[in-house]
Order: C-alpha cells, then structure tokens, then sequence
C-alpha cells in the first residue's frame, strides 16, 4: 500500500495534476463559502469541462473541489450566520454567537483545525480501511437507519432551553419533511395540486431562508449587537483551546467517518448527530447554542469527516454515501469506468492518486484557509447596510441555482420571514432542522423495514445494531425526563433540611 | 463560483453575439430560428443529464446554433414537462425525458398528458432486467421455485414508487402470478446496497448499472426484458422465453409542444436522427453499455409506443389500488 501510496503522490505532484488541485481549492474554498452554491452544485458544473481529461486528473479535481467546499461553507456560517453549505448549518448555531462577542477569529480557527482534523481522520479511514468499512456499511439496512434517525431526533430532549418548543419545532420539521410525494406508495401529500411541491421542500430554502435571511431582516432592524472587532485574529493552534475541544474532535471525527460510509447519509447528518453527541457528553450542554467553542468543533470535524466517509462505499461497492458521491459516480460512468466491488484492484493507479490528491487537500486547507478567510472577514467592516444586500444577493442567486426554481426561491424568503419572527420568541431553529433531516429517513426507513418483515415490528429488536441503536434512545429519552425530577426532588430534600 | 457568474456573462454575450448570425442563417433554413434550450426532466449527473449533455454539442454542430441545457428535476420532472407544452411552439424547447414521463404520468403525479407533448424521437432504450444476489439465488428457476414455494417472502427492490422499476415489477407479478412484494428507495445505490447484503430478494434494474458486480460475482442478471437472448449474455433466459410478452426497459427520448407544426418536428427528428448515426454518439452509446437493442425510433411510432405503455401501467397500477 505505501508503493501505492507513493506512486499516487507521484501523479499528484505531475506540475499540471497539482495546478489543477490547487486551483480545485480554491473554486471549492469559494464556492463552498457562498450560500447556496453547494459541493453538489460545483461539481456538476464542472462537470462537462473534465470530459476531456484523464480520469485521474478529473477525479482529483472533483473530489478535492467536494473536500474543499465542505470545509468553506464554515466561514460565512461563522462570520454571517449564513451557512454556505448544508453541512455547515450546525456550524453557525455557535460560531455565530462566538462572533457577535468578538471572537470571530477563535471561532474561525477552531473550525479551520476541526475540518483539517476531521478531513485527515476521514481520508486515512478511507485509504486503510476502505475494503473492511464497506462491508460493515453492508449490514445496515432499513431497520438500522431507522434507529439511528430516531437516536438523533431524541437529541432535542437534551438540547436545552424549552423542552415543548423543541417538540413542537421538531415537529414542525418533521411536517414540513412529509411534504411531496409518498416514499412509499407514490400519493401526493399537501401538495394543494402545486407541481413545485411535489418533490418536497428542498434543504436548501429552508436553511437559507430560517438562518441567512432572518438574520439579514435582524440586523436591518438595526438593534442587533455590532461587531467592534476590526481585525479578525485567527489562531488554528491554540494550546489551551485544543486541550478544551481534543475530546469532542477525536469522538466527532470517529463519529463522522461512521456515519459518512452508511449509503445515503451524508455529511450534514454527520454534523447533526455529532452535535447532539457532543451537546449529550458536555458538562455544560446549556452553554451551546451561545458560542461554546465545541459547538464549532464537533460539526465541522464531523461534516469533513464524513465527506471522506461518504468515499467509502463508493471507492470499494460502487454505491454512493451521499448526493455528491452519487453525481461523482455518475461522472465514473461518463468516463467509461465500471464502478463496483472490483473497482479498486482494476483502478489502483487512479483510486490512490485521489487518495494522496485529499490528503493533500486537507493539509491546503490548513496552509490556505487562514489568508483566505482573512481577506473573506475584512468584509465585516463593510457596513451592514452594504453588505445585507449582498448576502441576500447571494441566497437568492444560490437558491435559485439549486433546481432552477424561483419557487424555491420565494420558499425561501418565506423561510426569511418565518425565521425572523420565531428567533423573536426564542424558538430553537435547531429542533425543526433536525424535524426536516431526519424525518424523511425515520419515515420512509420505518415504513420500509416493515415492508422487509411483512408488517412484523419485531424486526427492530431482532437485529443487533438497530435494537442497541433503539436501547440508547429509550435509555437518552427516559434519563432527559428522570434527571429534573431527581434534581428537584434533592433540591427539595437539601431545602427541607 | 465567480468562474460561473463569469461563464454566465461570456455566455449571454456570445449569445447575443451569436443570435445575429443565426437570424441570418434563419432565412435559408426554418428551423432553428435562434437558439435551443433543452430542458432536462432529471437532475444533473444522472442518465438522463448524461444523455442530454452528450447531444447537446452535436446538435449545436448540426444545427448550426447554441444549445443550453436547463435542469429540472423538480416533481421526476413534471415541471419540464410543464414548461415545454407551455413553451412556444417553435421547436426551439427540447424536452429531455425517460421512461418517468410516463410512469409518472400513469401514477397521476405529472399532470402533462400524450395530447400536450409531440414525442419527437426515441433514442436509447436500455433492457430491464431481474437481479439478484447469486449466493441467495443461483439462476431463475431456484428464483422461482423459492418464490412459488413461499408466497409473500419475496421482496423486490426498485427506486421510487412510480418508476420503470416498478413498473416492471407490477409486469412480472401479473405475468408470472407470484405473490411478491416491492420496496421503493430513493437511490439506486440503497437498492443495490440492499440486495448485495441479502437484506432484500433481488431488484429490477439495468445490466449496465452492475457490471462491475458482475464481474465480482457479487449480483447476477437472471432474467431479461427481451425477446431474444442478449448477445453477450446468453446464458440469461428471456421473458418471452417464459410465454410472458414483457419487453420493458427505461427509454429515453426528446419531447416538444404538442402545436409544434409538423415540419418543425420531422426537422428535429431529422438532426436527431443525424447526431443518433454518428460515430461519437455511438461511441458514448457503448461506453455506457446502452447497445442491446436498437434505440431509435421515430416520432409516430415512438408515439404509438408510449401510448401503449401508459394504458397498460395505468391498468397495473389501478389493479394495485384495488387489491
């Protein structure tokens, strides 16, 4: 494998192959910072343009611009609230609030750190284990990823803040996740005969419009909190940061690489589940959600682990761990490759040239993101009244540029509005994010493992890893409800004495 | 992404560069009379989006004008469909559609009916096949026999509820009279996941979407939509061969307004027709193992066709509901 390894970084470092990987970083660093333009989107347009390329010059370019945007969707979730990608959605609930009190450059280097670390965890995953990770990837079915999306939405017990507003925006998720047409039998369900509906609502409006647009409507109302910081300081190695966030980086990268090789679950979920994990194991979960510096780490080792992940079952199966993997995988076709189980002994020249090529991203990205994201964050002394338009701008362009749609586009300034007067009363965003994710995999899974057993539920206790998967959510759920009315109880007992 | 604003704006200035030229050239020939948008009934990346990118310069060559390619997925690309019985009928709106036009349309989930759209060309039709996993299943008849034996255990698996896949499926069923069951996932790769674990009986799909598994022995074809054995696959039985008339398969074709006058329409057959000859359509055809069977077929017959289809799905699927 080293020999491999050694003649893939020989490709890689032809001058032309590392021209081109340099300058994917960098479309993937701006790309992934502009709201809306996804790693999905980049690739497919770049697409056409690497037709007349060797495939492994094309497949190095592809998947570094999918590395790199994963990590940029960061800074702008961190700096403006709006989330440049989905994955880095989780990112902004505490990387924002980390830049409102002025450290913004702390919060911008925890997340440089945390993908590079995520990125590196995930890529070594990836060439180690690749062949053995698949087949584990294998044993999860219907019944298992129904476990785990039920394991994740018992996260909004312990989230903090109001419990019954957690439900309901849970809930309010996991309504607007039913929209569109049945999984399962094909009927169209609150659609009100309008053809735009009948796919569903895409993440994408949603996340731009419930974070990009209701902050953009605070912040023109003109009494949200000002930036005083006029120069950004970014610190990627801080001792005693790293001493705080080492645990939570090395449970969230492991946690991401796990999540990203499961078929058709990708990184956002990865950042989703591994913050609910690291909110759960904190001593202080009441602190996320108002700047704690694991709230940034945890995502964003998680989404880039899990982008790596999502390479798994793609290098050795064939099968796609996530929406970008799936439009790589067509590209594998295009370019006459036969992707499937003997793929990486036909390929090897090409499969640890893009080993070596995400490697390399991973340590760009910790040379690079630091010049970049200072030139990105002298925007923040652009006054705002100059800057709101822009970003706005911004989402609707991107928005639109995701199915071609101006429906989706009003969706989203719907969104907009909606947001802005729920963050009014306090209402946590987060709990219908989780609703909208996790929904659709909790739904059309159940239903499926049903459909798999004949209408048996005992399918769910049968298998090992969706009843232990099960066991911890009962265990989450029924520790969230006991542990107040202990507390209480001693507090009483302490009071009484 | 700046690179894209940029393209954006060379774009439209070739464009407005290139309109002048093309209203010259529009007095020798009708069509086209300026540029040609294709609307993509799909995402990007997918067949179907392969398949329009793959024609597009070639009709640009052969039309002599500038070609765009416009995504649509929304609804399995009902809104596609929509835009173009909506659009001018000038020819000049291409709808790039599969199978899913149809499927689509016999589920009640497209509101765009045969009377709206002229299909225009027929150009690829893949050979819908029965796969299973060979360690659960060795060929058709241990397939059968364990199908026959346990009514209701089989469980198929297939993307999305109103697709070929399961379509096919509802033909296999009424055909051969087995009591099977069909699970409907979002990707094709949860599909193939599912049948490479054993946790599913077997899928419908494409033999050029598993060679790779092929040659693994990880999944094998054991029956094909054909009438004849395929050429580098006759050890794989047929379905006619079983007394059972099913042909399918995903079709992919071009679709215009239904008021697009007739000559405009045998122009685009024409120039489609021409790019389907040629040897780098050709070349993309076998690359992507889309040569079983003969793919073109002209606008009547493939109207014909697709009319047949939709009576025939409409009656499978009412039969369904009605169980």
């Amino acid at each position: 494998m080293i020999d491999s390894l050694l003649h893939g970084l020989a490709v890689v470092l032809q001058p032309m192959n590392f021209l081109i990987l340099l300058s994917a970083v960098f479309i993937g660093f701006i790309g992934g910072a502009l709201p809306g333009i996804s790693g999905v989107i980049l690739v497919v347009i770049l697409l056409p343009v690497t037709y007349g390329m060797e495939p492994t010059t094309a497949f190095m370019l592809l998947t570094a611009i999918y590395a790199s945007t994963v990590f940029s969707g960061l800074i702008t979730a961190i700096l403006y609230r709006a989330p440049g990608t989905p994955e880095a959605v989780m990112t902004s609930f505490d990387g924002y609030p980390m830049t409102q009190r002025g450290e913004a450059g702390k919060a911008l280097g925890i997340g440089i750190l945390s993908s590079a670390v995520g990125g590196m965890v995930g890529t070594i995953a990836l060439i180690v284990f690749t062949p053995m990770l698949a087949s584990v990837a294998l044993q999860f079915s219907s019944p298992e990823f129904f476990a785990l999306a039920v394991l994740g939405l018992t996260v909004v017990a312990s989230l903090g803040g109001s419990v019954l507003l957690g439900l309901i925006g849970a809930m309010i998720g996991l309504f607007i996740a039913s929209v569109g047409i049945d999984p399962v039998t094909g009927t169209l369900r609150y659609t009100f005969g309008n053809l735009n509906l009948a796919s569903g609502i895409n993440l994408i409006p949603i996340i731009v419009g419930l974070f990009a647009i209701s902050e953009v409507l605070k912040r023109a109302q003109g009494n949200a909190p000002h930036q005083t910081v006029k120069k950004v300081r970014i610190r990627i190695f801080d001792g005693a940061i790293l001493k705080k966030i080492r645990a939570t980086l090395a449970r969230s990268s492991i946690l991401g690489v796990g999540i990203g090789i499961l078929p058709g679950i990708g990184a956002s979920t990865a950042a989703m589940v591994s913050y609910s994990e690291a909110v759960r194991w904190s001593k202080h979960p009441e602190r996320f959600g108002h700047g704690e510096p694991e709230g940034v780490a945890a995502p964003e080792s998680a989404n880039n682990a899990a982008a790596m992940g999502a390479l798994v079952p793609l290098f050795a199966l064939g099968i796609p761990g996530s929406g970008t993997t799936a439009i790589i995988l067509g590209a594998f076709i295009m370019h006459g490759l036969q992707p499937g189980p003997a793929f990486m002994s036909g390929n090897g020249e090409l499969i640890y040239a893009v080993f070596v090529g995400l490697l390399l991203v991973n340590v760009m990205i910790l040379a690079f993101a630091k010049p970049f994201v200072a030139v990105l964050s002298r925007v923040l002394n652009v006054p705002y009244a100059a800057l709101g338009p822009i970003i706005l701008i911004c989402c609707v362009v991107g928005t639109y540029s995701v199915q071609n749609s101006m429906f989706d586009v009003w969706l989203m300034l719907g969104f907009g509005v909606a947001g802005f007067f729920l963050e009014k009363i306090r209402f946590p965003l987060v709990a219908i994010i989780l609703g909208v994710v996790l929904g659709p995999i909790a739904e059309s899974e159940l239903r499926r493992s049903l459909a798999m057993s004949q209408g048996d539920p005992s399918i769910f206790f049968t298998r090992p890893i969706s009843a232990s998967l099960l066991a911890v959510a009962i265990v989450v759920v029924t520790l969230a409800i006991v542990m107040p009315l202990v507390k209480r109880y001693r507090r009483g007992a302490n009071a009484a004495s | 992404m700046f690179n894209k604003y940029n393209l954006v704006a060379i774009g439209s200035a070739v464009l407005l560069a290139t309109g002048s030229s093309a209203v010259m050239a529009s007095s020798q020939a009708d069509y086209p009379d300026g540029n040609i948008k294709i609307l993509v009934a799909a995402g990007a990346g997918g067949g179907t989006d392969n398949f329009a990118r793959t024609v597009q310069p070639m009709l640009e060559k052969n039309l002599d004008t500038t070609v765009m390619v416009i995504n649509l997925p929304t609804a399995s690309g009902a809104i596609a469909h929509q835009r173009t019985a909506n659009s001018e009928p000038d020819g000049q709106t291409l709808d790039f559609a599969s199978s899913t036009y149809i499927t689509s349309l016999a589920a009640g989930q497209n509101p765009t009916g045969l009377d709206q759209l002229t299909p225009v060309a027929r150009m690829q039709s893949d050979v819908m096949t029965l796969i299973v996993n060979p360690e659960k299943y060795e060929d058709f008849d241990a397939f059968m026999k364990h199908a026959e034996e346990n009514p209701g255990d089989v469980v198929i698996g297939g993307t999305a509820a109103a697709s070929p896949d399961k379509m096919a499926f509802l033909n296999f069923q009424e055909a051969s009279g087995l009591d099977m069951s069909f699970i409907p996932y979002d990707q094709e790769g949860s599909v193939s996941s599912n049948v490479l674990s054993g946790n599913i009986d077997g899928m419908f799909g494409e033999i050029s979407s598993i060679i790779g598994y092929m040659d693994s022995g990880k999944m094998k074809p054991i029956l094909v939509f054909a009438e004849e054995r395929l050429e580098g696959f006759p050890e794989i039985p047929t379905t006619v061969e079983h007394g059972w008339d099913l042909t399918d398969g995903n079709e992919r074709g071009v679709f215009v307004d239904a008021e697009t006058p007739e000559q405009t329409v045998a122009a685009i057959e024409s120039a489609l027709h021409e790019v389907y000859q040629s040897d780098k359509y050709q070349d993309y055809v076998s690359r992507v193992h889309l040569d079983y069977r003969d793919g073109w077929m002209g606008s009547e017959a493939y109207r014909q066709a697709l009319e047949e289809d939709l009576e025939q799905y409409k009656r499978l699927l009412n039969q369904q509901n009605g169980q």
